[in-house]
């Protein structure tokens, strides 16, 4: 069991992705980067960052942290939300796109991310398998 | 009786809300109005029965409360016949004789949790609760059916509340949820849209204690709370010669402002959106209170358009709202012109908007002019058949409109009728229908124009005396103990205004009468060519998946510019397999809709209503591509899953 979003996690997840998922059938060489503002996380409230980036299907970056200059990162997609929003998407509980609907999420370049829908949920579904601690 | 007695009936309760207002001059139910939780009114009754019947709830003690709060009075039997033809009584005997079988420790207590005690000390203790059965009053009307969810319902009284549970909800990292009277709800929850309009656990926020409502006939605007109806604000609009631009009689007006942006016939020359509201109050989701009118908040009319715009959950809630009233003038009246086809009834009513005339102008289908104005589904039915078999009439050009333009119209229009016929049409109804198949209208048929044959040519006298009209003769198509009621409602003259009736909305319920619709439609150019691609982009999903859709109303904006239309599909909501052929003919019509340049499906506008229109509707957007397509349905999927999960 690791905490969600912690050093470990991250390192599990990218391990995951790298070991289960097919850049080409599972991830569409999808070329994208994608920084998530998750807001209000516990005990003290603070924002932390989840940040990764796709190049022809590859898992090149996958980092978390509340690192200012994870903020800083050229991101193509920013996804801001609640924590709690966060924890029902990564665990498999709600897809980011149900999500936007339900108004949770705040999101840019809405237009790019339509066309990666399918492998972000694929990318989500995967990284759920994490046996975490919210 | 037996609660499996009526599950037919309580299967098909729309939760239409009509039952919460006093639109027929009876009352309303006594335990309703001092308890405000759906459970003790008529549709929240019959929720509960339904419920309890398919075992989705266990009785608590609270039910004994709620089924003895009933009197018995009959006001909802009158209040819902008129609408839907279902006697909540049956559901509410049901109930009594339901609970006399239980045993007393049958009843569960229900211990209260730290978030009911904090939202206890906010609101009292009468208007917080976490019983199971008074949440399973709000299933399918804000809550989806067999949700595993732990919801609370709270009833606020003031603005300041509201801040203090949004903020409670924070604290406790649960999600809230307005309800206004679930109207919106009780029709999306019934399809895939119940997902994302409502919350999987949470805070229910009821805002039916919230009702202040000021008139100012000075300025000619109104300023209401979020739990005032639209019957309500347009009674008291009423009372200064002044008119609002609300929807159904039933619907909140705040909730329906932010949702759709209010949706009339009237918009011809009131508008839509930010062209009806002064100012609102809303609460985000911090918990600040904020205004339209804040000079230092970030522009709120900014609005994303196309299909990534979606959102049905809104981001505030209206704690208040002003609105633009609107003289009544004297010599209004009312013009009905029949056609036999869209394309020239689009023509004319296209012209008339063009022009500015009529203060209410639209397109109406021949389902919703028999519907609305039979007193029973049976009656409408056979109105329906009539008038598309014998009299060629399946659309009207419906206008409200003064003196002056009524001689344009006259002028424009071949043949026309008004407050006379429409009350002959209405008090005669049951008389038309028991004409079907007669040889006066096979005589009729035969005519070259049937529509001028009767609503213009000499047939007009005979056929408007044929009908016997009356007040007594259509009573007779109640229930017995129902007539004189009846007999003494259609003796009022408003029941058979039509400027009234378009003023006060009390009848598009009846559409509701034998099954669930869906609403399809939306924002369009006003021109003729796109309005028909629509309705084709919507008829073709119908006939694939074998729904009954039929074309509802049109209205225009901007004389004329743009357009809007209802177009619906009919359904029994009760039927698994009827629900999921709807399912795919909802993501069907988006996926046609998207393909013509400048639509905007009605979903797409939901949570915008306090938008500019001119920033929602405009530029027009293009089709989208083919691979923009193969992306929303991808989209799709990952929202609903694959076809046969819906």
């Amino acid at each position: 069991m690791v905490k969600y979003l912690s050093k470990e996690w991250a390192e599990l997840a990218k391990k995951k992705v790298l070991t289960e998922l097919d850049k080409a059938r599972d991830l569409k060489n999808m070329n994208t980067s994608l920084l998530n503002v998750i807001q209000n996380v516990p005990p003290d409230n603070k924002t932390m960052y989840f940040y990764i980036k796709f190049i022809e299907g590859n898992l090149e970056e996958l980092i978390t942290g509340s690192d200012e200059s994870i903020k800083q990162k050229d991101a193509e997609i920013t996804a801001t939300g609640d924590y709690t929003t966060f924890v029902q998407i990564s665990s498999g509980q709600m897809s980011s796109a149900m999500a936007l609907l339900k108004n949770r999420l705040k999101m840019t370049n809405k237009m790019k991310a339509l066309t990666i829908t399918k492998p972000i949920d694929t990318f989500n579904g995967c990284i759920k398998g994490i046996q975490t601690e919210y | 009786m037996k609660l499996s007695d009526v599950l037919e009936t309580t299967k098909r309760e729309p939760h239409c809300g009509l039952c919460k207002i006093d639109f027929l001059g009876t009352g309303v139910c006594a335990a309703g109005k001092k308890h405000g939780f759906v459970a003790y009114w008529p549709e929240g009754r019959m929720e509960l029965a339904r419920a309890l019947a398919e075992n989705e709830v266990e009785p608590t003690e609270t039910l004994i409360d709620i089924v003895d709060s009933c009197n018995l009075c009959g006001v909802c039997d009158r209040q819902c016949y008129f609408i839907t033809q279902r006697r909540p009584t049956q559901a509410q005997h049901a109930l009594k004789d339901y609970v006399k079988t239980l045993k007393p420790n049958a009843l569960k207590r229900v211990p209260e949790d730290d978030v009911v005690k904090d939202l206890r000390a906010i609101v009292g203790t009468d208007w917080a609760t976490n019983d199971p059965i008074i949440i399973a009053s709000y299933l399918r009307s804000i809550i989806k059916q067999k949700s595993s969810g732990k919801y609370y319902i709270v009833m606020p009284k003031t603005t300041d509340e509201i801040v203090a549970i949004v903020r409670l909800a924070n604290k406790y990292k649960i999600p809230y949820l307005p309800r206004g009277n679930g109207t919106f709800f009780g029709v999306a929850l019934q399809t895939l849209l119940a997902e994302p309009a409502t919350i999987e656990q949470g805070i229910i926020i009821d805002l039916w204690r919230m009702k202040d409502l000021h008139v100012d006939p000075e300025t000619i605007t109104a300023t209401i709370g979020p739990g005032v109806t639209s019957f309500e604000l347009q009674k008291a609009a009423h009372a200064h010669k002044l008119r609002a631009n609300v929807a159904e009689a039933e619907s909140c007006v705040c909730a329906n402002a932010q949702n759709l942006g209010i949706v009339t016939t009237w918009s011809n020359t009131y508008g839509w959106g930010t062209d009806n509201f002064i100012d609102a109050e809303y609460i985000d989701s911090t918990g600040t209170i904020q205004h339209l009118s804040d000079k230092d908040i970030p522009n709120p009319y900014a609005s994303e358009q196309g299909l990534l715009s979606l959102s049905l959950i809104p981001s505030v809630i209206i704690t208040k709202l002003t609105l633009k009233l609107h003289e009544i003038l004297d010599d209004e009246e009312a013009v009905f012109i029949p056609f036999t086809t869209l394309p020239e009834a689009l023509d004319l009513a296209h012209e008339l908007a063009k022009r500015n005339i009529g203060i209410s102008l639209a397109v109406l289908s021949r389902k919703y002019l028999t519907e609305f104005i039979s007193p029973t589904h049976e009656i409408a039915e056979d109105f329906n058949y009539i008038a598309e078999k014998y009299l060629k009439l399946n659309y009207v050009v419906d206008v409200i409109c003064d003196t002056q333009s009524k001689k344009i119209i006259e002028e424009l229009a071949e043949v026309s009728f008004g407050h006379a016929m429409l009350k002959s049409l209405i008090l005669g109804s049951s008389k038309l229908a028991s004409m079907k198949d007669s040889s006066l209208l096979k005589m009729i048929a035969e005519e070259e124009n049937p529509l001028k044959a009767v609503f213009g040519g000499p047939m007009r006298e005979h056929f408007e005396k044929g009908l016997a009209n009356s007040p007594q003769e259509l009573a007779k198509v109640f229930p017995e103990d129902l007539r004189d009621f009846f007999e003494k409602l259609y003796s009022k003259p408003e029941l058979t205004d039509p400027v009234w009736l378009h003023s006060f909305r009390i009848l598009p319920c009846r559409m509701e009468r034998k099954h669930m619709w869906m609403y399809r439609g939306g924002y369009m150019p006003g021109d003729k060519k796109t309005i028909l691609k629509v309705v084709d982009a919507l008829e073709k999903p119908a006939q694939m998946y074998h729904i009954d859709g039929e074309f509802g109303f049109l209205s225009y904006l901007e004389r004329g510019k743009l357009a809007h239309l209802e177009y619906d599909y009919y359904y029994d909501h009760t039927d698994p397999e009827a629900r999921k052929r709807v399912n795919k003919a909802i993501v069907e019509s988006w996926r046609r809709q998207f393909a013509i340049k400048g639509v905007t499906p009605l979903e797409f506008i939901c949570s915008k209503g306090l938008h500019r229109k001119e920033h929602i509707l405009y530029p027009f957007l293009p089709g989208l591509s083919e691979e923009e397509l193969e992306h929303f349905e991808e989209l799709i999927e990952t929202l609903f899953g694959g076809e046969d999960t819906w």
